[in-house]
């Protein structure tokens, strides 16, 4: 069966700027790398879908999508050739449900491009302590894989909805402009490491595959202690799991791929190679997927 | 040909509270001289009281599976489409996502969680996702559900619009409701859905949104009503051809046009632009109900076929075309067969009543 791979990687990383800049700033920043990157145009992409979860004044309507198609020019006019934006949120693992829907709407012969994007911002001018994060984008281009093998596995997705109340963000509306509360207890690293043995292993299993198949793991960087616990939670070396929390923060849904995209920089990841990438977020639910370059 | 879907089950989840337009107007701090219900149709709408918004998607998920021949743990996918997500007071709430709090209420334990938001044409978009997961073969069946407390944003609107043309209008024809279906493959190419389709017009994403006040407490809803309605009326018609020419069908083979619920004037305004498109006159298929519930944004089209099933004018076996336009701008239509669902609906809600 054919796969849907990566075929261009964008990030916006999280850097030092005179002037901060907003959600849209790092999406658009991501999607323009992207696409330069990439063999395809901008009116080829048929769907695009935006996974980030935290934007620009809060805005929940309409999709953030829509800005970014605007902002990226992709097929922005009505009649001709034509895209569907939207959003999708869940949490740490959107990016990996937007490319697992992407790859069914592939298969099934619905669209032969998309993109997802993700961005993530606090906008909040005077952000709640407990609640900042490194700002960041990264986009993906993805298609019908040429060659048979690579790409994308099976998804697996490893929900824990009992642990639903371990990671929550609001946006408060008592005062104006809203606040955005981002509240992570302290068993969520827990949570995280035992839907990552189970979701991981249900990954391989269904690929087919052993540990000793994967290169290299690519997780999110959630905390050095996360990234310290999570080969043997895995049952991997430590030298096989991706680790740049020294450089890295956690940047929430973009934090797999601006990963993937310094592994990839390091020459770790030639064609050839498999990559298990995983994902943690709210929910609390556990994406992994193993990806051949 | 591609492997249809179809509405296995529906559920909607109507709040008790009766609230008229009047007695809305009534509580603005500055009331508007504009006579609302006039120019909206909209008479009245369901308010939630002491539920929010994912108690509405999880009144609407338990009744769909109610009616439904799969359990909860059937499901292979939960997607929630709501765009309100007021599920405390005074609160929004991005995470955890809405479908995860449905998973967890209902029991469906393997079931494919996450949330689609797309404005109003967000439950359509759910249901072209899920058609996509099944066709490719990675899920079986999977339920699309929706709970719209839109009502906070009417609330600030009563504290904030300060005139008759005041870009808040709008959140004053919002009504709350939660609605749900369970959509799964159709075993013959007759029932089911024919097209489905999604396209946004990304050049107009300033006529319409939503965010928190600057001004005080609560989220806000601006709407550039005129501009949105130009620009959707303009674009629409041609698609709504183009989804009656893909499916083969004529405007004399729809027997129900079901637009989004905006208000009746918008629906009227509608139908006079396909005339326009179209070059004739056209048959008395389109069906309105904003009077007795307003904008219930995503839940608008599984609400008015709810409403028109039990009132028997949606019967088993007809042919329906659902028409949205959402913020983004967003054109969206669909077009479907009914099996026998209207039947199993009404003798579903009779029994049950």
């Amino acid at each position: 069966m054919r796969r849907c791979r990566i075929e261009s990687l964008g990030v916006s990383l999280p850097r030092r700027r005179l002037f901060r800049w907003g959600s849209l700033q790092h999406a658009v920043e991501a999607g323009d790398r992207c696409l330069a990157a990439s063999r395809y145009k901008p009116s080829d992409v048929r769907v695009l879908v935006n996974a980030g979860v935290h934007r620009d004044e809060h805005v929940c309507e309409p999709a953030i999508a829509c800005y970014v198609q605007n902002a990226l020019g992709i097929n922005v006019d009505f009649h001709g050739r034509r895209t569907l934006a939207f959003d999708l949120l869940n949490g740490g693992v959107g990016m990996f449900n937007a490319a697992h829907l992407l790859t069914a709407q592939m298969l099934a012969g619905e669209i032969q491009v998309g993109m997802v994007v993700a961005s993530e911002v606090n906008s909040d001018r005077r952000p709640d302590p407990e609640s900042t994060f490194v700002p960041s984008g990264a986009a993906l281009l993805l298609d019908l894989s040429p060659r048979n093998g690579a790409g994308f596995g099976t998804f697996v997705f490893e929900t824990r909805e009992e642990n639903a109340d371990l990671y929550t963000s609001v946006v408060c509306l008592k005062e104006p402009r809203g606040r955005l509360l981002l509240r992570r207890r302290a068993e969520l690293e827990d949570a995280y490491l035992a839907g990552a043995a189970a979701a991981v292993s249900e990954a391989l299993s269904r690929d087919g595959l052993g540990p000793a198949d994967i290169d290299l793991v690519v997780p999110a960087q959630v905390s050095p202690s996360f990234l310290a616990r999570l080969p043997g939670a895995i049952g991997f070396p430590a030298d096989k799991v991706a680790d740049f929390t020294a450089t890295l923060p956690d940047t929430l849904t973009t934090s797999v791929f601006l990963a993937l995209d310094l592994a990839r920089a390091a020459g770790t990841l030639a064609p050839g190679k498999r990559a298990l990438l995983l994902a943690c977020g709210s929910g609390v639910t556990v994406a992994a997927v193993t990806y051949r370059f | 040909m591609p492997l249809k879907i179809k509405i296995e089950s529906l559920g909607i989840h109507l709040p008790e509270k009766v609230l008229t337009t009047e007695d809305l107007l009534s509580v603005c701090r500055s009331r508007p001289r504009v006579d609302l219900e006039k120019v909206t149709g909209i008479a009245q709408r369901r308010v939630a009281v002491d539920e929010y918004a994912a108690d509405l998607a999880v009144g609407a998920a338990r009744r769909a599976l109610a009616m439904s021949r799969y359990a909860a743990e059937d499901l292979d996918a939960v997607v929630c489409t709501s765009i309100s997500k007021h599920h405390r007071p005074d609160e929004f709430s991005f995470e955890p996502a809405t479908a995860v709090l449905v998973r967890r209420a209902i029991g469906a334990k393997k079931a494919l969680v996450f949330d689609v938001v797309n404005a109003c044409a967000g439950l359509l978009n759910g249901i072209w996702v899920l058609q996509g997961l099944i066709r490719s073969g990675a899920i079986r069946r999977g339920m699309v559900v929706s709970g719209e407390q839109n009502m906070p944003l009417a609330w600030t609107a009563t504290r904030e619009v300060r005139h008759s043309l005041d870009r808040q209008l709008a959140a004053l024809t919002l009504g709350d409701c939660g609605a749900a279906v369970i959509v799964d493959a159709s075993p013959d190419e007759k029932h089911g859905f024919h097209w489905l389709d999604l396209v946004t017009g990304a050049r107009h994403d300033h006529f319409c949104y939503s965010k928190p006040s600057a001004r005080g407490k609560g989220g806000i809803l601006i709407t550039k009503a005129r501009g949105l309605q130009i620009e959707g009326n303009r674009n629409f018609p041609a698609y709504l051809k183009q989804a009656l020419d893909g499916t083969g069908w004529d405007l004399n083979d729809v027997h129900h046009i079901i637009p989004h619920q905006v208000s009746t004037r918008a629906i009227r305004q509608g139908i006079r632009a396909v005339g326009r498109f179209m070059g004739c006159d056209l048959p008395d298929v389109f069906l309105c109900h904003a009077e007795t519930y307003g904008n219930t944004t995503t839940a608008s089209h599984l609400l008015a076929l709810h409403d028109f099933m039990l009132k028997g004018r949606i019967r088993s076996g007809q042919n329906v075309l659902l028409v949205s336009g959402a913020s983004g701008i967003v054109i969206s239509h669909a077009t479907f067969t009914l099996d026998d669902l209207p039947e199993r609906y009404l003798s579903h809600v009779n029994g049950g009543a």
